[in-house]
């Protein structure tokens, strides 16, 4: 199936899989077709049919908030195109950069699943084919019989990488959480569409960093970590990590950020909903810790350190926008500074 | 005209924003910039959101969604911002604030918003006011390109190539918004692309040359515009990341 997509600057055309969404259709082309969840939940692929026929994979997607049926208005990323099809995307569209993780499916192995506090689990998926993707990026994942694909940020980054790491937090009634949480799964299959997203880390920026994290948005703050740790980048500039969880008992990745801390970082962590027991301040003495929101702390203790950063941002959206609010207002970043992904 | 109340002065915080429905009906978001004040659209031009939900800090106004921003003083956008924001210029009397009119497109325009008021209306002197039903052709690769033209409403899109090796050319939609921009070059005399209007459109017709004489007496306005237009030309010649 054809898809013409005309964008405000320009036309494309590419091919499209049967069932396969629109957006990851386009996105494998290696247009850079406007997306932010490519889930269903933030409306940011909203695309306008011109022409053709769409199947809609889920029509009860948040995301429909923003469109408008009556304008014929769709979310590219839950809609199959039923033979060739045009469109319309009012932004400006542009082909991916030479050198970009252009993303594809892959089936992949759910391997070593294993418990990192109370509700996370960490594990790796083992991949048919090797990909590249970048420090700060997420894939989907799907896991056999399980429909509907769900967004995860790796803890790694690889060219030509064959394994993909992940934690992901139980979250009541989430049905991949459930999932996971409830049998041992080692050995299953996951179909998986990816790399994405653009919070990524190049060395190349040469400008401080601050990584704010609510809970497993942590996770995507790792490979970040580790790829700035792996160029020796802290040698010359500084960094801050602030990572915020509810109680000590919702805190995990301590020893890896400990490591971190010893590259030159400073580390602290925020628990909002207790005061933090002595004995967390002397089983990891390298890191810090504070009461309160994360960005409220990293508010209070960031304060006159804002020149030549780059922020990174992850987490559930309210404490994203908290922290962005903080980072537009008070560290007065300009946008581009600031990057995030929000879980939803 | 009868005057429109939109609110009183003291319901705007300093430095603050708040979504106003002004009498008449029209909704829109005023923000206070140290005691002066801005009227502009309510919602996002990206995505629909409220912009009275955005941030503010007195000049920058952000909407909280993706980070798109604008100059509350002029509506042109900044950063990530793909669109101007629609402005209404707002007038106090007595503690309240009222609608002082619609800004036009040329005020509201891409290249134009935020120039010397005098030589907004040299240009808006030159400019002839045209209206096409839908499926209007304005002009067809080498047509001479004379006048460049400034959308008011409607939406207007770009075919580039001939006969079989037609490919689309990207599409305009927004008031303000300014194409046929060869006629502000040397050395382009004729067209490249072909214009027709996808829905009954208004459009400001200005002379490429005559423009360019106003800009030459305004050489401060000449030069912002001739950086936006750089700008503006560099945006769809771009990659994605460097646009």
């Amino acid at each position: 199936m054809r898809i013409q997509v005309n964008a405000r600057n320009r036309g494309f055309e590419f091919d499209a899989r049967s069932r396969e969404s629109v957006l990851y259709a386009g996105l494998r082309a290696g247009i850079d077709l406007p997306y932010e969840c490519a889930t269903g939940t933030c409306g940011t692929c909203k695309a306008k049919l011109i022409s053709g026929r769409l199947h809609d994979g889920w029509r009860e997607a948040p995301g429909r908030r923003y469109v408008k049926p009556e304008q014929h208005e769709f979310l590219m990323c839950q809609c199959a195109a039923e033979g060739d099809l045009m469109l319309e995307v009012s932004k400006f569209v542009y082909a991916m950069e030479p050198g970009a993780c252009t993303p594809d499916a892959c089936t992949g192995i759910l391997r070593a699943p294993r418990r990192l506090a109370h509700d996370v689990m960490a594990f790796g998926v083992e991949l048919e084919q090797p990909r590249d993707f970048d420090a700060g990026q997420f894939v989907l994942l799907a896991p056999a019989g399980l429909p509907g694909y769900r967004a995860y940020s790796m803890c790694n980054f690889e060219r030509g990488g064959r394994q993909l790491d992940f934690v992901v937090k139980r979250k009541p009634d989430g049905r991949f959480s459930e999932w996971l949480f409830g049998a041992d799964r080692e050995g299953e299959r996951l179909e998986t569409f990816g790399p994405l997203g653009k919070a990524t880390f190049d060395p190349a920026l040469a400008k401080n960093l601050l990584c704010i994290a609510g809970g497993s948005g942590i996770a995507g703050m790792m490979s970040i970590l580790s790829r700035a740790a792996r160029e020796r980048y802290f040698d010359r500039y500084r960094g801050w990590v602030f990572f915020g969880v509810r109680t000590m008992r919702d805190a995990f990745f301590l020893r890896e950020l400990s490591a971190f801390k010893r590259q030159g970082l400073e580390i602290t962590v925020a628990s909002s909903d207790e005061d933090v027991p002595a004995s967390a301040r002397s089983e990891w003495p390298e890191l810090g810790f504070a009461r309160g929101l994360v960005h409220e702390v990293a508010k209070r203790m960031m304060a006159g350190k804002y020149q030549e950063l780059r922020a990174y941002v992850a987490g559930p959206p309210p404490a994203v926008d908290a922290a962005i609010r903080v980072l537009l207002l008070e560290a007065k970043l300009t946008t581009d500074n600031i990057r995030y992904d929000k879980f939803s | 005209m009868t005057k429109r109340l939109v609110c009183r002065v003291a319901d705007v915080p300093e430095n603050g924003l708040r979504e106003c429905e002004a009498e008449g009906g029209l909704r829109l978001v005023v923000a206070n910039a140290g005691g002066e004040f801005f009227g502009v659209q309510a919602v996002c031009p990206h995505q629909d959101v409220p912009l009275c939900e955005g941030l503010f800090d007195g000049s920058v106004l952000t909407c909280h969604m993706h980070l798109w921003q604008w100059d509350i003083r002029t509506g042109a956008p900044l950063g990530l911002a793909e669109a101007p924001l629609q402005r209404y210029p707002l007038a106090v009397e007595g503690g309240s604030l009222y609608l002082g009119g619609d800004a036009t497109a040329l005020d509201v325009g891409e290249l134009f918003n935020g120039i010397a008021a005098g030589t907004i209306d040299s240009l808006a002197a030159l400019a002839r006011r045209e209206s096409y039903q839908a499926g209007a052709m304005l002009y067809r690769p080498g047509d001479p390109a004379e006048d460049f033209f400034v959308l008011d409403s409607g939406r207007v899109e770009f075919l580039v190539g001939r006969r079989e090796h037609i490919a689309p050319g990207g599409f305009i939609l927004r008031k303000g918004e300014v194409f046929g921009w060869a006629a502000l070059l040397d050395g382009y005399p004729a067209r490249i692309a072909s214009a027709r209007c996808l829905e009954e459109s208004a459009l400001l017709r200005i002379n490429g040359k005559a423009a360019l004489r106003v800009l030459e007496g305004d050489p401060a306005a000449g030069f912002i515009v001739m950086r936006r237009l750089a700008a503006l030309i560099a945006r769809y010649l771009a990659s994605s990341g460097v646009k």
